[in-house]
């Protein structure tokens, strides 16, 4: 019974992540979507190329900075995302050590992101902690 | 039987009270360094004489040594209660450092104060590093460091001001002040704004004392801007001579006024940071008025190792003799995750009765060219 419970809540775990993953993807601009003809939005993100071209590359680093300036207690304006051909690289400064890795796994949810080479240092803001 | 209900209900005490408190952390920097300096002086006075060069052991090569103690409260529905206690003291000697009167130390310089924050953003009251100086650290590829950075010009413009360097109340604008109702609003893509408020208590005297300003900020795509204004009363009323010559009385005078706008843009390794202030007496701008400009270039080589260097420029726009031009570059080398070792070597070339530091807390002879290096390590706990 309890173990019942439990894959029900992975369950609907699955279905908010993946509810989740669809709407961002829904903002994918239109020049990223027409270079993958064919593809539905959901396979996009995993399993086709990913989209390439300079074009391609300013769209996913916008995205990626969207993503990120999501989040409240980190500024994007310290980090440096650059784009090439789905692979995502980060530059720059976080405020707490555990936002390095947080915010490569925000640039890695990113639809069509299919590699994140992680240079965050961490610089911790004036007057200390 | 009795035994176990009674180590029950001590847990349960002791639960209860963890969960109330939800974190209080101690914790602190101690930062040191050896120095050498090719002029001294023993005070900021415009025409203090040179000392002659100095060798020293010095705190706060990066930023000052402090301490401090904060925590913060859960208090349900996304709002918490957060309270910070901190200070610097003096790493060579073990004093504490500055607060608003010359002659006088306090034990949480830095800040003291009690606030809450929710889905609003957040409120501070006390005494707290006010938001100008983020603002400006956030568009210095230098960071607004003790060692040749938007900080030092910005202290190169009061000492010019007649600051004389013995206590925290500024000429022109502050990097702490007291009494202070600080709000930051949550960020609204990437933009977001920093109010201050700052009673002054001075008896008879509304306007008496009080400071006031205002941060724009915004941070997305790799890019910081600033803006800021400040504006203060009757701040800075200790003379040079002071305590010879008495403290100014608190009338309400507006004589403090900053503004300030910078940028900094981060692109793979590289940072490039400029800015552009003007500082004045509003009340009295033929005795103080000047401006500030800067420029910085920085260079991430790994996570463990970064190159950072600055321009500083310093005009008097009362006489065209008084101005001054630094140069600053360090290199950081992250050791582990809590020491870092850097050096670093400034030159500042100081004319008319400038006296722009290279390095918080050792003046330089006015009107003269100085030369610095040092060496340090940095430690967090």
């Amino acid at each position: 019974m309890k173990n019942n419970h439990v894959v029900k809540l992975a369950v609907a775990a699955l279905f908010v992540a993946a509810s989740m993953n669809a709407w961002s993807q829904s903002g994918q601009p239109a020049s990223a979507a027409a270079s993958v003809p064919g593809t539905s939005a959901m396979t996009a993100s995993s399993a086709a190329a990913p989209a390439t071209g300079r074009k391609a590359d300013r769209a996913l680093r916008r995205k990626v900075y969207a993503a990120i300036g999501k989040q409240k207690d980190i500024s994007a304006g310290n980090i440096s995302v650059t784009a090439k051909d789905g692979a995502i690289t980060l530059n720059g400064s976080v405020t707490d050590a555990s936002q390095v890795d947080k915010v490569a796994e925000i640039a890695k949810g990113v639809p069509g992101v299919t590699s994140v080479t992680n240079k965050l240092t961490v610089k911790k803001p004036f007057g200390g902690m | 039987m009795k035994l176990k209900s009674c180590c029950a209900a001590t847990l349960a005490i002791f639960a209860t009270a963890a969960h109330a408190q939800s974190s209080v952390t101690l914790y602190g920097v101690i930062d040191t360094g050896m120095l050498y300096q090719s002029t001294s002086a023993a005070t900021f006075q415009p025409h203090a004489p040179n000392l002659g060069h100095v060798y020293q052991l010095k705190d706060g090569g990066i930023y000052a040594s402090f301490w401090g103690i904060k925590g913060s409260e859960d208090i349900g529905g996304g709002y918490k209660v957060n309270f910070k206690l901190q200070g610097v003291f003096n790493s060579t000697n073990g004093k504490f450092g500055l607060a608003d009167t010359p002659g006088t130390t306090a034990i949480f310089n830095q800040f003291a104060t009690i606030g809450v924050s929710g889905p609003f953003g957040t409120f501070d009251a006390g005494r707290q590093i006010i938001p100008m100086i983020y603002a400006m650290a956030e568009t210095d590829v230098r960071g607004a460091q003790y060692f040749g950075s938007i900080l030092t010009a910005w202290l190169g413009v009061n000492q010019a001001a007649g600051w004389p360097g013995t206590s925290t109340n500024a000429p022109i604008g502050a990097l702490y002040d007291s009494n202070a109702l600080v709000y930051n609003s949550p960020k609204f893509y990437g933009a977001s704004v920093a109010l201050e408020y700052a009673p002054g208590g001075v008896a008879g005297q509304f306007q008496g004392g009080t400071r006031e300003s205002a941060v724009l900020k915004y941070s997305n795509y790799g890019l910081n801007l600033s803006a800021v204004y400040y504006n203060g009363h009757d701040t800075n009323p200790f003379p040079l001579t002071y305590p010879a010559a008495p403290a100014v009385p608190a009338t309400g005078l507006a004589n403090n006024r900053f503004y300030y706008f910078g940028a900094m843009y981060t692109i793979s390794g590289f940072s490039i940071s400029a800015s552009y202030g003007i500082g004045k007496n509003p009340a009295k701008s033929n005795t103080a008025d000047f401006e500030m400009a800067s420029g910085g270039l920085g260079y991430q080589f790994n996570p463990r190792f970064k190159i950072t260097s600055g321009y500083y420029y310093l005009k008097d726009r009362n006489n065209s003799a008084n101005h001054s031009s630094e140069f600053a570059i360090g290199a950081e080398y992250n050791l582990s995750q809590r020491t870092k070792a850097y050096a670093q070597v400034g030159y500042v070339d100081n004319h008319g009765t400038m006296n722009q530091t290279i390095i918080y807390g050792a003046p330089v002879a006015p009107g003269e060219s100085t030369t610095a290096a040092m060496i340090g390590i940095r430690h967090t706990f």
